[in-house]
């Protein structure tokens, strides 16, 4: 009976494994071929039968990429609208979770499912009367502009988040700060934000990242080389006759570097901060 | 330190209210206990003295201050809250300096200000330390020297004991006592432990859905309890009550009740007026005594024996109607047995089983 148990239990863990060998495969081999491809040589990527590792190592299609497609300009709009973006949803999305965690004012349910309904939009409804807007303010076609169309659907996602995170600070803490000589705004200020600073940062990074990749508005409201972001570049790069495989490999590894290098960094502060909101304590 | 009065305080959530028409006073120096069950109304009108919350009418006076729309930092008051709300990024130096510190006290004289009080509470040991690297106890004695550090008129405890452990409690109690003998600052103090209360107070609000069903010094409120709420909210076991109807038999009024007749001689109530009515006689189990020689006895049969090391609990069956008796350790009646106590009227208390109120 105990060795049926046991061997039932073997062949569990083995699908198990199985299952998640499979995922993490599905996940990483396009990385990995992108990687792959980026460092072949032309010959090796456009072939009659498929070569998988390539027959000689080329840094050719990063140099060309950096010196003669301008990517460097792309590379610096796309930082400089997430980091617009970022600070947007910084400044006023900070306040208002904070309200939405701590304060019951008439209508509060309402405005906060009223920022749930905009994300339930396809984005493509939210695109024309924003590109009419922004030709209206004169923001198209520029970086802020362009930060400011992120912050229309990002701005809900990080209060939300963040709303979970200021949940699980103890009111006490407040109440004691007040006590203690504190203002409101100074008790969320010194006391709150300490606190939440792990779910803080969990949530700056999944704006960043969502602004850092984003295509579809950028493709819209973007239309010069001086405001375009890296992924409407990227894509610019495709001709009717020309497919410059390596170059846009290049360009993939290169794009995905300040993602990999930011969740390196804190990594262990955003799962800390994940759980912490997600687990009400 | 100064008084505080209470005035024609309400609270209400919508159409929920949670505080009635509070009316309180307490002399400067005084310790006021708040003692309810949980959603009494207690916490919430801590919270409005601390201003942390707004009343919905009626007024605080701190002193001679209504402080009904001053800031909570402005009030001149100190708080120590259940969950201690010691700020876990800050050092224990800091938590407790953290009030001066708002106040633009001197780094010199905020210094020698944390020492005194981590002196006082014997945690000098622990200034360097964050929160999260204290025990309960300890967590709990910053949380105390956060109070005592800025000197206020006023000292705010919100359960402060709830989260220790037994030991523990009974030791912070004492340390609260010893505190307050010693600062002499007027206090205001919520528990649903009556112990605390009776232990603590020199005065006690007694609380009910938003209702204070008696004020008085702890003493009143155990042996003259104002309601049959208050008579069985205070006293562990809790107050007996015996139904019964009043009336006048020949050697006196008399309660007959469904196990006999109780004699009232000696009993510190006008009740004339009540006579063959129904009332309540609230009898404490250490009202009971097993010698039986006296005027007024209860006869019924053993039910339950509790020794408890100092006292033995007996539990006896009177026509029906349970009555726990507090004896001697030496008395140990056998179960099922015949067994007649004798009570001290003087202690035993009547009650209208209408209003509940004590006649």
């Amino acid at each position: 009976m105990a060795q049926t148990r046991s061997g039932s239990k073997l062949i569990w863990d083995i699908a198990a494994y199985a299952v998640l060998i499979l995922l993490a495969f599905i996940c990483i081999f396009p990385i990995l071929w992108t990687l792959l491809t980026s460092v072949k040589v032309e010959e090796d990527i456009v072939t009659r039968e498929m070569v998988y590792l390539p027959t000689r190592f080329t840094f050719e299609w990063y140099v060309r990429l950096w010196n003669q497609s301008g990517y460097p300009a792309l590379v610096i709009n796309s930082l400089i609208t997430t980091s617009v973006t970022v600070l947007i949803c910084l400044l006023t999305g900070t306040i208002a979770s904070y309200a939405f965690a701590r304060f019951h004012f008439p209508g509060r349910t309402q405005l906060m499912l009223g920022y749930l309904v905009v994300r339930m939009f396809p984005a493509v409804l939210m695109i024309i009367p924003l590109f009419v807007v922004m030709q209206q303010v004169g923001l198209l076609d520029s970086s802020v502009g362009l930060a400011v169309a992120y912050t229309s659907f990002l701005l809900p996602l990080f209060v939300w988040m963040l709303k979970g995170f200021f949940d699980a600070a103890p009111k006490e803490l407040e109440s004691a700060a007040r006590i203690d000589g504190s203002t409101r705004i100074g008790a969320m200020l010194g006391i709150v934000i300490p606190i939440a600073r792990n779910g803080l940062v969990a949530t700056c990074l999944f704006v960043a990242i969502a602004a850092w990749n984003e295509y579809l508005f950028a493709l819209m409201l973007t239309t010069s080389q001086g405001s375009r972001t890296w992924p409407v570049g990227l894509q610019l790069m495709v001709g009717e006759f020309q497919l410059p495989w390596g170059m846009l490999a290049a360009g993939g590894m290169i794009s995905i570097l300040p993602v990999v290098v930011l969740f390196a960094i804190v990594q262990r502060v955003m799962v800390a901060g994940i759980t912490t909101g997600a687990v009400k304590g | 330190m100064a008084p505080l009065s209470i005035q024609g305080v309400r609270k209400s959530f919508g159409s929920v209210e949670v505080l009635n028409n509070i009316d309180i006073e307490l002399e400067d120096g005084g310790f006021l206990v708040l003692l309810g069950p949980s959603g009494c109304g207690k916490s919430t009108l801590l919270a409005i003295v601390a201003g942390l919350e707004p009343s919905s009418g009626g007024d605080v006076v701190i002193g001679d201050r209504n402080v009904n729309n001053v800031h909570p930092k402005d009030r001149n008051i100190a708080m120590v809250f259940q969950s201690y709300a010691l700020y876990p990024t800050m050092s224990v130096k800091r938590n407790i300096g953290f009030g001066l510190e708002m106040r633009k006290v001197p780094e010199a004289e905020r210094e020698a200000g944390v020492r005194k009080a981590a002196k006082l509470l014997q945690i000098e040991h622990l200034l360097e330390r964050k929160p999260g690297q204290l025990s309960g106890g300890q967590r709990q004695r910053v949380a105390m020297g956060r109070a005592i550090v800025r000197d206020p008129d006023l000292f705010l405890f919100d359960e402060p004991l709830s989260n220790l452990d037994a030991k523990l409690r009974v030791e912070m109690r004492t340390e609260i006592k010893r505190l307050h003998d010693r600062l002499g600052t007027t206090t205001v103090y919520v528990t649903h432990d009556q112990i605390e209360a009776m232990t603590l107070g020199t005065k006690v609000a007694v609380m009910k859905n938003g209702v204070i069903q008696q004020f008085a010094d702890p003493q009143t409120i155990y042996e003259r309890p104002a309601n049959m709420f208050v008579a069985g909210f205070i006293g562990t076991p809790t107050m007996n009550f015996l139904e019964g109807t009043l009336e006048q038999a020949e050697g006196g009024l008399v309660l007959r009740h469904a196990g006999g007749s109780l004699g009232l001689g000696g009993i510190e109530q006008e009740v004339g007026s009540f006579v063959r009515k129904p009332v309540v006689a609230g009898i404490r189990p250490e009202t009971f005594t097993a010698a039986a020689g006296s005027a007024s006895t209860l006869s019924g049969k053993v039910d339950v024996v509790e020794p408890t090391g100092p006292d033995t609990m007996v539990i006896l069956d009177v026509g029906g109607q349970m009555m726990t008796a507090r004896l001697g350790s030496r008395d140990r009646p056998r179960l099922g047995d015949p067994m007649t106590l004798g009570i001290d009227m003087r202690a035993v208390n009547l009650f209208d089983p209408q209003s509940g109120n004590r006649i």
